[in-house]
């Protein structure tokens, strides 16, 4: 308790808070929380949250030049933050592609899709993405974020209820709050929970799932919930956006792995994760995108997507039907990772996919592994509450198909030392 | 600093609990907006204390509280959090007596009974109204820090509103591992809550203990 007291008068310790302490506030002015966060940011960034929105100079292929946010000492370092699960983004054929497009077509659309901002690259892009998931037809957004709110807000209504999984992606709750509709959060992956909540809801009944849940990289229980839904007469959202393009046998997502894609209602995956690019897409019946087309108020309402953008996801979505050893070269690097990180005692959770926390599990101490794996090489951002549970901090790594097993076993040896030296994990 | 009350006390364990925000938006007063753990979801905090050091002696008090944004002023001191206690029982007259006529909060108007099961890692706390159990809480305990935290708790006494600045000093585990519980029992002490949708583990777990509680003087809001 002497420490406590020990604090300079009056003012506050910046540990003491976080992000979530500067949401609420209730006043005359809506200006008054910019102070006191401003007050607590000036500390906190120094103190590790420099980390976050420092700039890449290069392409995000699997070495990287960064930036470095305090000291802006610029640094190569290998990548296992940026998505690019197949690295593709950076594909010559993907690029020619996209150069291209930029050169028939300048730089943006000039409209929104409904009017004047569809191109043929976008009618094209929506084609192979229709064909690839094995669909009548599929809707371009700008973004994924896009995609989960103008989908769920163009379906749902006030009085109709929406059941999340409660590490549901913003977009799928800011979505839900956009419908207006009653929203009830099921504990995660728990179909049990799900049966519980269901139960005895009259009315219009949405599931939302993703298939692979991004900050744990564990794989929803599709057959599980499936099961729930369908008994209580919900329909199924799946958002695909860290599992299309690379789970079930044809990389569909993880309800073509489950052999389920046909009891799932609605498919909805993004181009930024897999892809490395940018936009997502819901695919299904004709009918569907249709209403879609004109119910989708966040895809309605903005720009379409640079026409350059879309050749070149074209370009990305046929690498991804006509190689399908990306995938397994993928998985390789996943199970190479894994085996590593076991041997090394390094705790990565519950994660089953491409997608692999390293456990720090200290709030504390998750800025300065965070750093000293930076300074030994490693690009990674530090994941902490309010984004997490208190205590369930953790170093999140994006897995690539185009990483090399000598960037991974880099890895490994760099956070296996950091760890151990902040007594993180077992010498 | 004059014009603070203390209170010195043994453990204050609190579990936060998640809620529906309709539930919320019934026991608030208008001019309090619930704080959201997710959207139409809000919390309920149930804190138990074992005061042993007050003007009115040792005691034992339970605090029903819905938790809200707090009220932030230019040049004041930023508050961790805000409470809108809704319910305060106690096991003594003397320290309900006090605590109405001091801070206006609102009382189950017997002595309540308070048992705090300690055990190596947790401690449930058992509270009884007129011999019927109201509540069973459970609290596991993380790693321990020193603390001193400022946070605001919101009265309302008839068309009266009222705000107290409140420093919590002690020892202080918190974590969000969901290993607490608590049981709320169908009594007329919980009435205003719908017991079946309050979720029975705590996502986060706060234990305070060796420590101090020092109230500001009260201070009277303006409310439209």
């Amino acid at each position: 308790m002497e420490a406590a007291h020990k604090k300079e008068s009056g003012k506050p310790v910046f540990s003491d808070y976080d992000y979530s302490n500067f949401y609420y506030g209730s006043g005359d002015d809506p200006l008054n929380l910019l102070p006191p966060f401003n007050e607590w940011y000036r500390e906190a960034k120094p103190n590790g949250y420099y980390l976050y929105n420092e700039p890449l100079e290069t392409a995000p292929t699997t070495k990287v030049r960064v930036r470095d946010g305090k000291t802006q000492e610029v640094r190569d370092l290998v990548n296992l933050a940026s998505y690019n699960y197949l690295g593709i983004s950076y594909r010559p054929e993907v690029k020619q592609a996209a150069m291209d497009a930029l050169q028939k077509y300048g730089l943006g659309a000039s409209g929104s899709p409904i009017l004047s901002g569809t191109f043929d690259v976008h009618v094209e892009l929506a084609k192979a993405v229709a064909e690839f998931k094995d669909k009548e037809a599929a809707i371009l957004f700008p973004t994924g974020y896009s995609a989960n709110v103008g989908f769920i807000s163009a379906i749902m209504r006030a009085g109709d209820h929406i059941f999340c999984d409660q590490y549901s992606h913003a977009s799928i709750v800011d979505g839900a709050i956009l419908a207006k509709s009653k929203t009830v959060f099921f504990r995660h992956n728990n179909p049990m929970d799900l049966e519980r909540k269901l139960s005895g809801v009259r009315g219009k009944k949405l599931v939302v799932v993703e298939g692979v849940y991004s900050m744990d990289g564990d794989v929803c229980l599709l057959p599980e919930i499936v099961d729930v839904a369908k008994r209580h007469g919900a329909r199924i959202l799946i958002d695909e956006a860290h599992s299309t393009f690379l789970f079930g046998p044809n990389g569909r997502g993880v309800s073509e792995h489950f052999g389920l894609d046909d009891q799932v209602d609605f498919h909805l995956g993004t181009f930024s994760k897999s892809l490395g690019g940018q936009g997502g897409f819901v695919a299904g019946s004709k009918d569907l995108i249709d209403y879609l087309t004109g119910f989708g108020r966040s895809r309605f309402f903005s720009c379409n997507l640079a026409p350059a953008l879309a050749a070149g996801l074209t370009t990305g979505v046929r690498i991804v039907m006509n190689e399908p050893q990306l995938r397994a070269r993928l998985w390789s690097n996943v199970a190479f990772l894994r085996r590593r990180f076991a041997e090394e005692g390094i705790d990565i959770g519950k994660s089953t996919s491409q997608v692999m926390p390293v456990m720090v599990n200290n709030d504390a101490k998750v800025f300065a592994v965070a750093e000293k794996t930076q300074q030994g090489g490693l690009f990674l951002q530090p994941v902490t509450y309010p984004a997490l549970p208190k205590h369930k901090s953790r170093l999140r790594i994006s897995v690539s198909a185009a990483h090399s097993e000598e960037e991974l076993e880099f890895a490994v040896g760099v956070i296996g030392r950091v760890l151990r030296e902040e007594g993180i994990c077992r010498a | 600093m004059p014009g603070l009350t203390q209170y010195g006390y043994r453990d204050a364990m609190s579990g936060f609990f998640e809620f529906p925000t309709e539930n919320a938006r019934r026991i608030l007063p208008a001019h309090l907006e619930p704080v959201e753990v997710h959207h139409g979801t809000s919390v309920f905090a149930l804190t138990a204390f074992d005061f042993d050091k007050s003007e009115v002696g040792a005691y034992g008090e339970v605090v029903m509280a819905v938790v809200v944004a707090p009220l932030v002023k230019p040049g004041q001191p930023f508050p961790k959090s805000a409470m809108y206690p809704y319910l305060v029982a106690t096991t003594t007259k003397a320290a309900r007596d006090h605590a109405i006529e001091r801070w206006h909060l609102p009382h189950w108007m017997d002595d309540v009974d308070i048992a705090f099961d300690r055990q190596k890692d947790h401690v449930t706390v058992h509270v009884k109204a007129d011999g019927a159990p109201v509540a069973d809480l459970t609290i596991y305990q993380y790693e321990w820090h020193p603390v001193s935290h400022l946070h605001q708790s919101f009265m309302k006494d008839g068309d009266a509103n009222y705000l107290a600045h409140i420093t919590m000093e002690g020892q202080h585990s918190e974590h969000e591992n969901e290993k607490g519980s608590v049981k709320l029992y169908e009594h007329p002490f919980n009435k205003v809550l719908s017991i079946a949708d309050v979720y029975d583990v705590p996502f986060r777990e706060q234990w305070m203990r060796d420590g101090r509680q020092t109230f500001q003087p009260l201070e009277q809001l303006e409310t439209a």
